[in-house]
């Protein structure tokens, strides 16, 4: 991957008026003097007012209600109510994080754990070897596969989900932890193989020969040389799938209901129905919910981004 | 046993299903409780039972209490199993009549425990109830009429009433000079007139969740009408809703949105984030129609505004011309245990109601967390607690009221209840016309 | 499988087996029963009851399916040029190093991080009228009521942005990754040309970025297509109906009227119109053949 230049700019300033709104740097004119932008391989550094002022307002835009979570989760009730949502705190209080932590919030969280792991394991399991027979397979068989998979990226899951109650209900899977793995790692097939499809084609085809030379098996060349090379791309389904299935909300509203296999999704409903006006605890509630998803993301970040662009294409 | 769908394709799907030791792993921890002790239950004979409720951390402790009590005299040990609210319909809905069935269940009466007497799947009680006259006297006529299903029992009131009635935030009625609650809907509209020119919200309502709008409708119908004229929707009459009294009712609800009574920004209110008890409490608005749980709703969330003398309750206006009896009231008369018809323990789960709900100990338990039992001569003793004149109020509009008609919501069929709920919803919109209601009702 | 030719190496079609089997059987196999299950009356009790087309009958009488429909085509729409209006540009500019645009880049992510769930809860208390945001910045911008999801003009537009706020996030990670890998030598060639910005951005940036684009905007489609998680617990398909999507009517059809039969129907519905509208942006484009392109390289 190379790393593109924009931008000696500076030479054409006088017609930069016409980037206007563009993300590359549009109106390049005031960074006008600053000689080391004559660099060949400069990074992409220039200033782009127009680009910024863009990126400021979505800022605003985005930081904005996520002020308002933290310092409402840190405000107590009676204080949300008359000092206004967007007050800087006075006292910052963590009485709502306790009153959350104490209401189930361990079994939530436990649950979705649960579905999260089992999902992405299942996911995992049945689309890695499927991604490795779709680069590596002569089978016109498993190029149909692919094709029926790229579709599938396509199907609403919501618009499955009166057939799928019915077989879960028959299934006698109804209110039970599973009833939302199953359906919830099927949908994330689709992606899952696509991605690690790209993945596996990465890998040199020398060294799949190579392997082929030494008389390995399929299953051989899968362990020793597949699975170690798409490490990037496992992350990448793995992170993919478990945002989706921590997040999931259509599967666990419609296939479970008792309180000991809830998820942390249809909590933070009932909590906000519970809670009602007490808006700092909901919002405690809800940065709770946020925080093991934070942690995953920075462990996992580079690989999440470069192997969904890979998955993409360009 | 009725799956008739997938029969055959059940095993390949069970299979492929539990591939992998994790997703067996899965099934075993992830399974609920209630459908794993109605099955040990068949296993244990017919001395045990399920009873299933709805999830109330203040009642659901009186109700375990009454099931050990019955466990020690009775001959059937009752386990309590709580679900909360909207999961424990859909969750009833698919258990009612398969072998994962409770014993007794807790229901709304009305039309939502007309849909499993018409399926055949609830006792009839009405012999056992008739055969204990002094169980039979001591429940108010008008809230056990709700339990009751062409003329037979099915359902016993298992906890509080809760009519619904009108409340006021009494420092702002007095700063916009109205000399409390409003007695005629005249007064009402005069009311909010001075309120709206006091520069307050006349009246608080959860716009956004219909039910709230929906009361307004109830009281109108059966103060203009009757009780009758519901009565007659409920039963799916020709032309119920088409009849005049709902098409005036209707009109009045407009003039009052039209009038600016409850403001402009009321289909953004939410009850269950407690955006009218805010108004209310805070004093941006003067009054609001709500059941009668909104005492300790407000109490929960705004105590100092609850327990003041500032928050003050009246029955709902009368309607000059009307048909309607102004002791009426409408509201959820009581929740209800049902026994399933096919219970293994049907003789022991009715015996264990009629034990237990005018039992002293059970009555007293519901009294002391606030609640108003649907059981007569309890004048002196639901005065107690911190709103203990709420209570005495509360209890005697129900004792004295001609008809308690349940919620409309609750009463009518689920399909019809959510047609109706919306459209009522555009009438306070301005997007639908009384008669444009009536006639998409009539469907 | 042969052990000794050349391609031994080589898996069969067995190991793609397991992974279509599970798909198929939770998401291909439901769309047959729903075809089923529309020519069915099932209220979630018992067994369907095989009914012949009244639920199809029934179709042609709902007075809701309108409005749904062209809501839902709106949303679909509005939001795709919205958010692709937003991504695209936000993208490319945040592909560029700099530790400034690092930060920016990180706090854009949060909201991806947030489930359906999290971000209806928190906008429901932000749009709260008397006591959220919206009372405070109503007024400054021409809603004195904060009056955004009670109006049934506005809360169209509430919806498309707070459903753009949890997706643009997704969006503009594509559009970042897949600017980094237009070759620079192209932004070279084209300044020697003479080549401002502006035009950089739209004769290569924009080019480069097709299959970004076209992937993008199928995921945009097809998703607004079908969302309702934010609508549910936002506004609940209200006031009155002004939200009530078709995925909505479909779900509030089901599982809130129990009419399972009929809301069958709109799922099929569903499932014809996200189909077509894949395979027509997938066909339009050359998508599909997407493989094939990427084995080229």
């Amino acid at each position: 991957m190379s790393t593109t230049t924009s931008s000696d700019a500076r030479a054409r300033a006088g017609r930069a008026g016409t980037g206007g709104g563009t993300g590359t740097g549009g109106a390049a004119g005031t960074g006008d003097g600053r000689p080391r932008q004559r660099l060949r391989r400069e990074r992409r550094e220039a200033p782009a007012p127009v680009g910024w002022i863009g990126a400021m307002v979505w800022f605003v835009i985005v930081a904005v209600p996520l002020y308002f979570l933290i310092t409402t989760s840190l405000r107590t009730s009676s204080e949300y109510l008359l000092s206004g949502p967007m007050s800087v705190p006075k006292d910052l209080s963590f009485a709502s994080y306790r009153l959350v932590l104490e209401s189930g919030f361990g079994l939530l969280l436990l649950n979705t754990a649960i579905v999260t792991v089992a999902t992405v394991a299942i996911v995992l399991a049945l689309s890695l070897p499927a991604a490795y027979a779709i680069v590596r397979s002569r089978s016109r068989f498993v190029r149909r596969t692919f094709s029926v998979v790229l579709l599938g990226l396509a199907i609403p899951a919501q618009a499955t989900i009166i057939p799928i109650y019915l077989m879960i209900t028959q299934l006698h899977m109804y209110d039970t932890l599973l009833a939302i793995v199953l359906p919830t790692a099927a949908f994330a097939i689709p992606l899952s193989i696509l991605v690690l499809t790209a993945s596996l084609r990465d890998v040199p085809g020398e060294l799949y020969e190579a392997m082929n030379v030494d008389g390995a098996s399929p299953a051989r060349t899968f362990w020793t040389l597949a699975l170690p090379l798409s490490r990037g791309g496992i992350t990448t389904v793995g992170i993919y799938t478990a945002m989706g299935a921590w997040n999931g909300f259509i599967f666990p509203l419609v296939l479970t209901q008792s309180e000991s296999v809830r998820v942390l999704t249809l909590g933070l409903w009932t909590f906000q129905s519970q809670y009602g006006v007490n808006v700092p605890a909901i919002t405690a509630a809800v940065t709770l919910s946020l925080l093991p998803l934070l942690a995953l993301y920075l462990i996992g970040r580079r690989q999440l981004l470069s192997g969904l662009t890979a998955g993409f294409g360009k | 046993m009725r799956t008739p769908l997938f029969r055959g394709r059940r095993r390949a799907l069970a299979t492929v299903a539990t591939a992998g030791a994790l997703a067996l792993a899965l099934t075993a921890c992830g399974s609920s409780g209630p459908s794993d002790t109605s099955a040990d239950g068949g296993d244990r004979g017919s001395s045990t039972g399920d009873i299933w409720v709805i999830t109330d951390a203040s009642l659901n402790p009186v109700q375990e209490k009454s099931a050990e009590t019955f466990a020690t005299s009775g001959d059937v040990t009752f386990t309590v199993s709580n679900y909360a609210n909207d999961p424990y319909k859909q969750k009833l809905q698919t258990a009612i009549g398969s072998p994962n069935q409770p014993d007794i269940f807790y229901n709304w009466g009305g039309g939502n425990l007309k849909q499993y007497v018409d399926a055949g799947q609830v006792a009839d009680l009405t012999s056992a109830v008739d055969g204990d006259a002094d169980f039979k006297s001591k429940l108010i006529p008008s809230v056990l009429d709700v339990g009751t299903i062409d003329g037979k029992i099915y359902g016993l009131p298992m906890q509080g009433v809760q009519p619904v009635m009108m409340y006021g935030n009494d420092d702002v009625l007095k700063k916009a000079g109205v000399d409390g609650m409003p007695a005629t809907w005249d007064d009402l509209l005069a009311d909010v007139k001075a309120l709206k020119a006091s520069g307050v919200t006349p009246i608080a309502l959860a716009g956004s969740q219909s039910w709230t709008e929906l009361m307004w409708l109830e009281y109108l119908l059966d103060r203009v009408g009757g009780s009758d004229k519901f009565a007659a929707i409920a039963a799916g009459d020709d032309g119920a809703w088409s009849d005049p009294a709902v098409i005036e009712s209707l009109t009045m609800i407009q003039q009052l949105v039209d009038a600016g009574a409850f403001g402009t920004n009321y289909s953004a209110v939410g009850y269950d984030d407690q955006g009218t008890q805010a108004l209310i409490a805070g004093g941006k608005a003067g009054l609001e129609l709500m059941g009668s749980w909104e005492v300790s709703a407000l109490n929960a969330s705004f105590p100092d505004f609850a327990k003041s003398d500032s928050l003050v309750w009246g029955t709902f206006p009368t309607v000059d011309g009307g048909k309607g009896d102004p002791s009426a009231v409408v509201g959820n008369p009581s929740n209800f245990y049902s026994v399933t018809d096919g219970s293994k323990v049907k003789d022991g789960a009715t015996q264990y109601l009629l034990d237990t709900l005018t039992s002293d100990e059970y009555v007293d338990g519901l009294l002391s967390i606030g609640q108003v039992p649907a059981i007569t001569g309890l004048e002196e003793k639901v005065k107690t607690g911190d709103f203990a004149h709420f209570n005495a109020f509360t209890y005697q509009i129900v004792n004295d009221s001609s008809s308690f008609t349940q919620s409309w919501d609750q009463a009518l069929d689920a399909a019809t209840a959510q047609t109706m709920l919306t459209n009522l919803q555009k009438v306070f919109l301005g997007q639908m016309e009384p008669q444009e209601f009536a006639d998409a009702m009539a469907k | 499988m042969a052990r000794t030719t050349v391609g031994t190496g080589r898996p069969g079609a067995l190991w793609a087996v397991p992974a279509l089997g599970f798909f198929g059987l939770f998401a291909l196999l439901p769309m047959a029963i729903v075809v089923y299950l529309s020519f069915t009356q099932w209220s979630g009790i018992g067994s369907p009851v095989f009914t012949g087309t009244d639920n199809w009958t029934k179709l042609a009488h709902d007075t809701q399916l309108m409005p749904s429909l062209r809501l839902t085509i709106g949303l679909t729409i509005v939001s795709w040029l919205l958010q692709t209006a937003i991504c695209l540009p936000l993208g490319v500019w945040l592909a560029h190093h700099g530790r400034g645009r690092a930060v920016l880049a990180a706090v854009f992510f949060v909201p991806l991080l947030m489930s359906s769930a999290a971000i209806a809860i928190l906008w429901g208390g932000l749009l709260d009228p008397n006591f959220g945001l919206a009372s405070v910045v109503g007024p400054l911008i021409g809603v004195p009521d904060g009056n955004f999801i009670g109006d049934p003009d506005l809360v169209f537009w509430v919806v498309v942005a707070v459903v753009a706020w949890q997706f643009v996030p997704f969006h503009v990670l594509l559009y970042q990754g897949a600017t980094r890998q237009v070759p620079g030598s192209l932004y070279e060639a084209a300044r020697i040309d003479g080549a401002g910005r502006f035009r950089q951005f739209t004769a290569i940036t924009v080019p480069q970025l097709k299959h970004t684009i076209i992937t993008s905007s199928v995921l945009m489609l097809v998703g607004s297509m079908t969302y309702f998680e934010i609508i549910l617990i936002l506004t609940g398909g209200g006031p009155g109906t002004a939200t009530r999507v078709l995925p909505l009517h479909m779900y509030i059809e089901g599982f809130q009227s129990f009419d399972m039969g009929y809301a069958s129907v709109l799922a099929v519905l569903l499932l014809v119109l996200g189909t077509a509208l894949s395979l027509f942006v997938t066909r339009a484009t050359g998508f599909h053949r997407m493989d094939s392109q990427k084995e080229g390289l």
